[in-house]
């Protein structure tokens, strides 16, 4: 490992070299120099982080991107061998063949589809609520994002509490309130998923709601003002100026939601379980990973997480800022 | 309340109209209540769980039992404040969470000074030196902010403990450490520091300060909102992390952040449930507190956050 790593760091300097040489070179050719006391001062203060990059996010993303052709092991992690697409084939065969794989992907799909419409509306809607210009909105602001801040953690334990599946559970109780049997929420394999949605909708819309807000105050007033004198009504105002004005909040957020989606984790992990209807393909690459010692096919599964996410970001792009 | 907004126009053949918008003064009231009545129960929305939380964790079990099903489970229960008293008495003592909270709050507080710190010194020099080969780093900033870095947590954690191995304080740095570093922030100190004008610097540099002493006497103090900024999303992340920790000190209960610990708190089968709910608040409360008092950065952070794209 620490030979890779070397290695690794070694080509990154030859790079970085190679840079600095270019530098130099069009500095002679254009006559102006560098000052060596200033830039050994620069390199010295950015050094920390330069290493701490290195070592914890670039060092680990190329560790990832290597195992998932090894059939790493974490009970011998001595016997490491290049295995080439084996990893990947096996993944393939396991969603043929309806193994877990398959399940993650089923339970990611469904939080996506369900979660990026829901949760951008969401906020979109509170977003227009508050930026109304009427005393109190932004303790309504305050209201709607505390429970970005809270952690996963307590949500969750706090959300299992109130769907207990027994009687006493809050929403059981609401339900009896009105006539409707008692429901098993989240160990209904189900709905477990749907709540989980839900669960995450209610708890992230907030954040994306303060993008929206900035957004909207940065559409000049005077169109709206412009508008209203041509006659334009409150829902024809919305569509001709509102939404193409927040076009690239839209951007932005569509993509950061569905890349926060795909990785979805902690949630079903201490709201569901390691059960079927739990997995997800983040929560199924960490068990794999940890618990059953398979780094590489754990890797295999994350580069082609990253591959999937990086081309829906990348046509997401093409096709959100064409309109 | 009645109210008249005067408008100025301007006419196409240059002149200007002034046209007068006299609103109906009982329909904007009947309006205003209709808002403020949705805002209400919107808000209720999203804050009910919360309400609950805290009501149930000031009862004893049978105090929860008798208030099923009515109005006073969402109210705190004053009458019979011992019972709330024993919740909080019984995690604190039994189950040390305040000794968990304070860990966090360790982690927190040294992950903030050094994420300033280092993410700060990068982006100063990126943003204020000419040195040869920055555009390297600059470049690998924005490659690691567009590309989506996917779940690398389990090699990390190779690598952390590769490094550190498993004795006690080296898990702290283990857990510290990494938090320590974000190409974004990188991004956003580099952002904000080209806005500082040049001539600060140079007579600061004329009077002999070093570049240390100008980071941290002019640049840092002339940045306190993407200080402040960071350093409140920072707190946010580290003290709301749950599974890097808990991956991290499975042999060293001791060291365990809040959130780890609630875990092995709600699995407890003899604490009552007003206790651990009473658990989840004390675990909020920081959080909140910060939150409140730092909400203007955070809504600023957001005002930065939409120039990403």
């Amino acid at each position: 490992m620490e030979i890779i790593a070397l290695l690794i760091f070694c080509l990154f300097l030859a790079v970085f070299l190679g840079v600095v040489a270019h530098d130099l070179y069009k500095a002679k050719k254009t006559n102006t120099p560098f000052r060596v006391k200033n830039c050994i001062a620069g390199i010295l203060m950015i050094a920390p982080a330069v290493i701490l990059c290195f070592l914890f996010i670039l060092l680990p993303m190329l560790f990832s991107l290597g195992y998932a052709f090894t059939d790493y092991n974490q009970m011998r992690p001595d016997e490491v061998h290049f295995v080439g697409f084996n990893n990947f084939k096996e993944i393939f065969k396991e969603i043929g063949s309806g193994g877990d794989m398959l399940y993650a992907i089923k339970n990611t799909a469904i939080f996506v589809v369900g979660v990026v419409p829901l949760q951008i509306l969401l906020a979109l809607g509170l977003a227009l609520f508050c930026s109304r210009k009427v005393r109190g909105s932004s303790i309504f602001k305050v209201c709607f994002f505390a429970p970005v801040v809270i952690s996963l953690t307590v949500t969750s334990y706090l959300w299992l509490t109130i769907l207990d599946p027994s009687e006493d559970g809050l929403f059981n109780m609401l339900l009896g309130a009105f006539g409707i049997p008692q429901q098993q929420f989240l160990k209904d394999p189900k709905t477990a998923m749907l709540w989980v949605v839900l669960i995450s909708a209610w708890q992230g819309c907030g954040y994306q709601m303060l993008i929206f807000i900035s957004g909207l105050t940065n559409i000049r007033e005077d169109l709206y003002e412009a508008a209203k004198l041509d006659g334009a009504n409150a829902w024809q105002r919305f569509i001709r100026i509102t939404v193409p004005g927040l076009k690239s909040s839209v951007l932005y957020i569509t993509i950061t939601v569905f890349i926060g989606a795909c990785r979805i984790m902690v949630q079903p992990m201490l709201m569901i379980g390691p059960y079927s209807e739990g997995l997800t393909l983040s929560y199924y690459m960490f068990l794999q990973g940890t618990d059953y010692g398979l780094v590489g096919k754990s890797s295999a599964i994350a580069l082609l997480m990253t591959i999937f996410i990086g081309l829906v970001t990348f046509v997401q792009k093409k096709v959100l800022s064409k309109k | 309340m009645k109210k008249s907004v005067k408008k100025i126009i301007p006419m196409q053949n240059g002149g200007q109209t002034e046209v007068e918008v006299v609103k109906g003064s009982s329909g904007k009231v009947a309006l205003n209540v209709v808002y403020y009545v949705c805002g209400a129960v919107l808000s209720l929305f999203f804050l009910f769980p919360l309400l609950y939380m805290l009501a149930y964790s000031t009862k004893s079990d049978s105090a929860i039992a008798a208030s099923a099903g009515t109005f006073a489970m969402f109210l705190p229960d004053f009458k019979n404040l011992g019972a709330a008293f024993n919740n909080y008495k019984t995690v604190f003592i039994d189950y040390k969470i305040g000794e968990y909270a304070l860990n966090s709050l360790r982690y927190a507080i040294i992950s903030i000074v050094l994420n300033v710190i280092i993410n700060g010194l990068a982006g100063y020099v990126l943003a204020k030196f000419r040195i040869p080969g920055s555009k390297f780093f600059t470049f690998i900033i924005l490659f690691l902010i567009v590309v989506p870095v996917e779940t690398s947590i389990i090699p990390l954690f190779m690598v952390v403990k590769r490094m550190l191995g498993f004795k006690g304080v080296a898990n702290i740095l283990g857990i510290i450490l990494p938090a320590t570093i974000s190409v974004f922030n990188v991004f956003l100190f580099m952002q904000f520091f080209q806005s500082i004008p040049k001539d600060y610097l140079e007579a600061a540099r004329m009077d002999g300060a070093s570049n240390l002493k100008i980071f941290f006497k002019i640049i840092l103090p002339l940045s306190k909102p993407i200080v402040a900024t960071v350093s409140v999303f920072c707190f946010i992340g580290v003290w709301n992390d749950y599974l890097w920790p808990t991956m991290l000190l499975v042999d060293n209960k001791d060291l365990l952040p809040i959130q780890a610990a609630l875990t092995t708190i709600r699995g407890e089968k003899d604490l009552s449930e007003g206790a651990k709910m009473a658990s989840l608040v004390i675990t909020s409360i920081p959080i909140f507190i910060v939150y409140i008092a730092a909400q203007k950065y955070i809504v600023k952070g957001f005002g930065t956050a939409g120039l990403k794209v």
